[in-house]
């Protein structure tokens, strides 16, 4: 065997360890070149790296009731990721069911996650319940590639739903985002309700923080540094309402799912009690992802659940308007409490106007108890032969018609106070005569009001002239700890004497009592005073109406119910009204077989309506 | 003859030197003030490798009483074994990360292609230094050895194990150059895969190499026909390379191997790895962020950052003192390991040890020249450095027996 000699060997040994030198070398310089000529340009890459600065939202503030009890609050949803270099695909199946998704469609969002980045976490399960999410998490070292982050969205725990109250929310577009520094594109914003009119309390405002995250996107915790320290969001404020609760949750299952609205207010400084305007939206359902069906289906609904009837629907206020006409009438000098009216049973000016209520003589407070019509066409009439219909319209919006009630629920319809400008509008100039003007006094005609304007002048008439603002905010909490109280302009209608307001009372609180149906009304020891009326529709079914205070000597509460195509207001809305009273002042009703009335009620067929569709004002005649 | 004196303990030193190393960026790692989001798997790697370097020391102290004609002995009777072995992790084994390379062998997992590495060597030595004439000319002798080598580097394939392959395919060439096959040849066989690389770069990279390979054949001063097989060859692979990549290919699939050759330019996909391994590299410094301290390490950028990218983690947290420091250590032991080699006059010793500082040098060439983005991502492990048992028994066995020749290099033609 021939072996290499020594030299051989040497100078072989020689050229390998000269390879070896150089390719180390090559690699030395490699190492010289990144670590310490490039240190400036890697530095900061591994900075951004494991620093992320975050800007974070403090959290939307909590609604309460007037006891203190939470209406609507925030509530953790998780949301699942997936980065899919992580990812073992071994997985599938568990996580799959685990998330209850269907495989394919598992699969499919993989397969997104995939197209969109391989490195960067994806939403593979958004609003996870907590359930699933928790038994993800605790097994998520067996479970690569798959992260978990924690979002806010709103909950309403409460019984009441008062979706017109709260609002809903949705993501900012860039066009909101414009206006605010403190909105970023896809927070969510108020877009109705009070959500909408106090956003700029409830909404947190925005703080920022650095924390440290790994390859996969996950959050490591908070990095504190003295050079970028964390500022803190500060958290929206918090709201308490007037609104009751029970009540509300009351008021919301008696107008079920007819068209409507019903107020409950205290007539001493206009705090809502309940404010409900049927039918409405289920908030829960518009709180997280976008629910695109259900999106669609109220928007198309034909009952319009999204339109807001308590401020929003403008309609005659037929009866109701009667007791107001008995003060501007004693106002302006045209009758006193002893005026004495003959109804022949009915009114001729022209043309025939019918008067259900019995014929007689009827006084200021007789004809408020049976809804006489003649008392107030002829008050009309000489208030129209006088030419001060603009005068009397003055009172009108002096007690706060034909404008905005001021409520904090923000758009708001005005309603119309027909005067002569109005009149010319409407008519043309001098197209218009007495025939116009004798409807209005019995608030028929060009003239209509809200349900929550309707409250305030209640309002007024139960506490001696007082014209209140609506409101449904008492206090905002800042910060979780100081309470400020929100005040409400409350101004007096200098005009109104006492006196004046006393037979109103009387005929109001008479009319409950006298009513064909005060077997769904009256409970002696409540004392409730109220009206009811029946707005002409000529395009269908008739509103009814029903407003009301009580107790009458000393009023705690006012309500107005107002039953869109509901027919006669004694029978379609006045039992409401009364059950919401006797809830609001007892705290219970006792009274099934009014409650039985108004879930069997169901308004008559208009084509058996009346011919004599113009007059047909039957308040406490016809059942 | 003293067993003290005649122990090479300077590589001793240099292994324990390395493994201490290894343990220190194992642990910071893998125990690491985030290391709760890791496997439960990865979590116990550091007490794992502590526990294989315990019992590699028991094997190499064993292996210093093994009288040198055992241990050619087992040169013979191995190779077949570790053929099976093979074989059997084919239909037996265990896949991790891609590759069916492991198989469950007493309670253990045996990286099978590890365990092959001195085996072949030691076999390939054997052959060699039996036959009469230390030169393979004869084609039976280059076709024997070729098949020795060709056996494992195919199941290596089939195991799916491209990075220890490839250490197997780079120490042929090592091993003929040693064993006198006539150098023109050697290095007419490195052309096609040496211009075949550079030319997926720049055709004019792949002709520059074609161009030195041939200046070097032709000072050798070997035979004309190989000058001019030489040229034939580099430039049918240039020409076959640009055909392939202009005309054949999809452009999908030219950028696919682009992209592995060159990971910068997709810096989402291959390329986040070898971005990620030179920002940990690179924002160490001079002086590095300390022990565990490295936020690449320590938030997890660097993929198999304790087998594969261990680099990056000594690199980031102790910056280039300790990551120089590393690369004078390797350096070293190749140096003392050729030394060695030097001194043995036995051409079966020469070529073991050869062989495996070979084995030593591709691994490190490899594993740092991905980490620093000079290579293509491969995967294999620093030797002695990064976690793994399969290589760290195998490694330091290959230590032990050196050391063994090595002490006995005097008296060691008397075992033939």
């Amino acid at each position: 065997m021939k072996t290499h000699d020594h030299a051989q060997v040497q100078l072989l040994r020689r050229i390998l360890l000269g390879i070896v030198v150089v390719l180390w070398g090559a690699l030395f310089f490699r190492l010289i070149q990144i670590q310490v000529f490039e240190y400036e340009r890697y530095q900061p890459l591994s900075q951004q790296n494991a620093l992320r600065l975050e800007t974070i939202a403090g959290t939307r503030g909590t609604i309460y009731d007037k006891n203190g009890e939470i209406l609507v609050e925030n509530q953790p949803v998780f949301t699942v990721t997936i980065t899919p270099i992580d990812y073992d695909t071994s997985n599938n199946q568990q996580i799959a069911s685990i998330l209850d998704i269907e495989i394919d469609e598992y699969i499919n969002r993989i397969d997104r996650a995939r197209r969109y980045s391989r490195h960067r976490p994806s939403v593979l399960a958004a609003e996870v319940p907590f359930g699933p999410y928790s038994l993800l998490e605790e097994n998520r070292w067996r479970l690569p590639g798959i992260g978990f982050r924690q979002q806010d969205k709103r909950n309403y725990p409460s019984s009441a739903r008062a979706s017109h109250v709260f609002g809903y929310l949705r993501e900012a577009d860039l066009e909101e985002t414009r206006g605010s520094e403190s909105i970023r594109l896809g927070d969510k914003i108020g877009k109705s309700g009070l959500e909408l009119v106090y956003d700029p309390m409830l909404r947190g405002g925005l703080g920022e923080r650095y924390y440290r995250v790994n390859a996969l996107g996950q959050s490591l915790g908070e990095y504190t540094l003295a050079s970028n320290e964390r500022r803190n969001p500060p958290r929206g404020d918090d709201l308490v309402l007037t609104l009751d609760e029970d009540l509300q949750a009351y008021a919301e299952r008696l107008m079920g799912d007819s068209k409507g609205a019903a107020v409950v207010m205290d007539p001493s400084n206009g705090a809502l009690l309940a404010l409900v305007s049927s039918p409405d939206i289920d908030l829960a359902r518009l709180a997280g992802r976008l629910d695109r069906e259900y999106w669609a289906e109220i928007n198309t609904d034909s009952l319009t659940p999204l339109f807001n009837r308590v401020t929003s629907a403008s309609q005659p206020p037929g009866s109701t308007l009667k007791p107001l006409m008995g003060i501007i009438g004693q106002h302006m000098g045209l009758i006193t409490p002893e005026t004495v009216i003959q109804n022949t049973g009915t009114y001729r000016l022209g043309r025939d106007y019918a008067d259900l209520a019995p014929p007689g003589e009827y006084t200021l407070e007789s004809s408020l108890a049976f809804s006489s019509n003649t008392y107030f066409f002829e008050l009309m009439e000489q208030i129209a032969r006088q030419g001060k219909l603009d005068e009397w319209a003055g009172y009108l919006r002096d007690v706060g018609l034909g404008q905005p009630t001021g409520i904090d629920l923000g758009s708001e319809s005005r309603g119309i106070v027909p005067d002569s400008s109005r009149m010319n509008q409407l008519f043309g100039p001098k197209r218009w005569g007495l025939g116009d003007m004798i409807n209005l006094g019995i608030g028929q005609g060009v003239f209509s009001v809200t349900p929550i304007q309707l409250a305030v002048t209640t309002s007024l008439i139960a506490n001696g002239g007082q014209r209140v603002t609506p409101h449904l905010v008492s206090e905002r909490i800042v910060g979780g700890a100081t309470r400020e109280i929100l005040e409400y302009p409350s101004t007096p209608v200098t005009w109104i004497e006492k006196s004046t307001l006393e037979p109103i009372h009387k005929g109001m609180r008479a009319a409950v009592q006298n009513s064909v149906v005060s077997w769904l009304l009256e409970v002696p020891e409540l004392e409730i005073a109220g009206k009811t009326g029946t707005a002409q529709n000529p395009r269908g079914q008739d509103h009814g109406w029903f407003t009301a205070f009580a107790p009458v000597n000393d009023p705690q509460v006012v309500v107005v119910v107002f039953m869109e195509n509901g027919g006669f207001g004694s029978v379609s809305a006045a039992p409401i009204g009364s059950l919401l009273i006797e809830k609001a002042l007892t705290g219970t009703t006792n009274r099934a077989y009014v409650e039985r009335h108004v879930d069997a009620y169901v308004p008559p067929d208009p084509d058996e309506d009346d011919e004599n569709g113009e007059n047909d004002e039957e308040d406490g005649v016809t059942p | 003859m003293n067993p003290i004196q005649d122990t090479r303990w300077s590589l001793l030193g240099l292994w324990m030197m390395l493994c201490s190393i290894g343990l220190v960026a194992i642990y910071s790692a893998t125990q690491g003030p985030v290391s709760q989001f890791l496997p439960a798997s990865i979590q116990s790697t550091f007490s794992k490798q502590l526990l294989v370097i315990g019992l590699s020391v028991v094997v190499m102290i064993v292996i210093q009483f093994l009288n040198p004609r055992v241990l050619i002995m087992l040169s013979r009777i191995a190779y077949p074994i570790g053929i099976l072995l093979m074989i059997a992790t084919l239909w037996v084994g265990k896949e991790v990360n891609g590759a069916q390379s492991w198989i469950v062998l007493f309670g253990f997992n045996l990286q099978t292609g590890e365990v092959m590495k001195p085996i072949l060597i030691m076999a390939t030595a054997f052959y060699i230094s039996s036959q009469r004439e230390l030169t393979l000319t004869k084609p039976r002798h280059f076709a024997v050895v070729t098949g020795l080598f060709a056996l494992p580097i195919g199941l290596l394939l089939l195991q799916n194990d491209l990075g220890t392959a490839l250490i197997f395919v780079a120490l042929y060439p090592v091993i003929l150059f040693w064993s006198g096959f006539p150098k023109g040849i050697v290095l007419l066989l490195m052309i096609p895969p040496l211009v075949g690389y550079a030319a997926l770069y720049h055709w004019g990279f792949g002709l520059a190499i074609g161009i030195i390979l041939t200046a070097i054949i032709f000072s050798m001063q070997q035979p004309r026909w190989q000058v001019l097989a030489s040229l034939a060859i580099g430039a049918s692979v240039l020409l076959f390379i640009q055909i392939g990549l202009e005309a054949v290919l999809q452009p999908y699939q030219v950028a696919r191997i682009r992209t592995f050759i060159q990971p910068e330019l997709d810096p989402q996909g291959a390329g986040w790895n070898v971005l990620q391994a030179k920002t940990a590299l690179g924002s160490g410094g001079l002086f590095g962020k300390g022990f565990m301290e490295g936020t690449q390490t320590q938030l997890r950028y660097l993929p198999e950052q304790w087998t594969d990218f261990i680099f990056c983690v000594i690199g980031e947290e102790w910056g280039f003192l300790g990551a120089g420091f590393v690369l004078m250590t390797f350096l070293g032991l190749f140096w003392t390991m050729l030394q060695m080699m030097g001194d043995q006059s036995h051409p079966y010793s020469q070529t073991v040890i050869l062989g495996f500082v070979a084995v030593y040098f591709f691994h490190f060439l490899i594993n740092i020249g991905s980490s620093t983005g000079l290579l293509p991502v491969i995967g294999v492990p620093l030797p002695f450095v990064s976690y793994g048992g399969s290589s760290m028994l195998t490694n330091s066995i290959m230590i032990a027996i050196a050391l063994n020749f090595d002490r006995n290099k005097r008296s060691f033609s008397i075992y033939r």
